[in-house]
Order: C-alpha cells, then sequence, then structure tokens
C-alpha cells in the first residue's frame, strides 16, 4: 500500500495491460458480467433527472 | 447474457445469407484490444441487402430471421442471448472502409471479424463524444495503434485537423 501517486498510476496502467492481454474469450465474459452489474445497479437506482450524453451512432459530419 | 453467443447467431445469419460481411465495433470491438470496456450494447455494422425490386436497404429481414428465432426487438435493438444488438450499416466512407478491412478474429473456435483498433479509433474520432475520445486515449495509452495506418486513415478521411486538435487537448504537455 502507498500514497506515492506516481506508484498509483503505475500499478493502475499495469493493471489495465493485465487485463487487455487476457485471452478475448475471458474478456468477453467480462463484459458479460459488468453489463449484468450495470444493469442491477441502474436498476436499484432512483430515478433523478441527470444530465445525459445523448447517443450519436457513428454519423459523418 | 452471453456475447460468444450472439457471435454464434450472427455467423448463422451470415451463413443463411441474411447478411454479407459483418464486424463488431464500438466498445465490444474495443474490448479485442483493450482492458475490456464496460457497455450495454453491442454494435454491429453490416453490408445490408437492397429489397428485391428495390434501391432501399432495409434491415427487415435481419429483424424477420431473428424474431422467427424468438429474439425480441427493444427499439431500435434485437436482443440476442440477452445483450440488445443494433445493426448499423456503413453511414460514411470511414466506416465502409472499416468493414471493408475488419479483422478476423477467433473467440474460442467461433470466428469473427472486427474492425481493426486504427479504425476503431479514427471512428471514436470522428463520432467525438467524450465516451468517444475517452476511448480514442485509451488506445493511444495501450499503444496498439500502428502510428503510421492510423496517421493513413486520419488522411484519407479528412480527420488530420481533427487529431491535431485532439492531441493539442489531451496528449500535449503544455496547458
Amino acid at each position: 500500500m502507498t500514497f506515492d501517486l506516481e506508484k498509483i498510476l503505475a500499478s493502475k496502467r499495469a493493471y489495465r495491460q493485465t487485463l487487455a492481454a487476457k485471452p478475448i474469450a475471458e474478456k468477453l465474459r467480462m463484459l458479460d458480467a459488468l453489463r449484468e452489474r450495470a444493469l442491477a445497479i441502474r436498476q436499484d437506482a432512483p430515478s433523478f433527472n441527470v444530465a445525459r450524453e445523448t447517443p450519436s451512432k457513428y454519423r459523418t459530419p | 447474457m452471453n456475447i460468444k453467443e450472439v457471435i454464434v447467431t450472427i455467423n448463422q445469419m451470415q451463413a443463411d445469407g441474411v447478411i454479407d460481411r459483418y464486424a463488431i465495433g464500438g466498445a465490444v470491438g474495443a474490448t479485442f484490444y483493450l482492458e475490456p470496456v464496460a457497455t450495454l450494447d453491442l454494435d454491429i455494422f453490416v453490408a445490408l441487402h437492397t429489397a428485391p425490386g428495390s434501391r432501399i436497404v432495409s434491415p427487415k429481414p435481419i429483424f424477420d430471421y431473428l424474431t422467427s428465432r424468438g429474439c425480441k426487438t427493444e427499439g431500435e435493438y434485437i436482443v440476442i442471448a440477452g445483450w440488445p444488438v443494433q445493426f448499423l450499416p456503413p453511414t460514411g466512407p470511414l466506416v465502409e472502409e472499416a468493414l471493408a478491412q475488419a479483422v478476423e478474429k477467433d473467440v474460442e473456435g467461433t470466428p469473427t471479424r472486427v474492425f481493426s483498433p486504427e479504425h476503431l479509433a479514427a471512428i471514436a474520432l470522428q463520432t467525438g463524444r467524450a465516451k468517444d475520445k475517452a476511448r480514442v486515449l485509451q488506445f493511444v495509452e495501450a499503444g496498439v495503434l500502428d502510428a503510421k495506418q492510423f496517421q493513413a486513415i486520419l488522411t484519407r478521411h479528412g480527420q488530420v485537423a481533427r487529431w491535431q486538435q485532439f492531441e493539442k487537448q489531451f496528449l500535449s504537455d503544455k496547458p
């Protein structure tokens, strides 16, 4: 455990690299789990009026 | 909820002649090159068939095919194996090129096609929302972009000025 920001950031980068290097099938299973979690959080969250980004589907300008 | 099952279904749809070439884009496409990027839907880019006797491109055959196999529609999405999937035709030359040059991938024995990292980053740059810019940064930081290829794509599709602005905003040490 450290409070050295440089070390913390380096550790985060290393963790992201470890995740990125995992086999694709494993990463896709993670996406399945992440989506289930996101949906559960949305379901339990109170419905505030929040600012949301308007989706834009790959339109050319 | 299973993305691999979605890929199997889309491959079958292609084998049955409902769609031509397809490629995965968006956050799921990015996950083939980066750490998993949380997303709620799956973007599949397809070259859609024109209806017989018509010049209008229609997603109807896709929806008919999938709903006859028990998939439900939700707005512009169709839910396959628990995932809302959006079928998107190429909306411009950049996405057309991305689809034509999509990369073959293998997911535990199941073949699929995904946009190249350079095309995913260029499309995100062009789309330009906050989360798209964050994705471009992820690609840059992960070091997965072939600089020469990326630059060529930006040049071909008139995105150089946008890239320079992005570089100035996010990749420059000077404020």
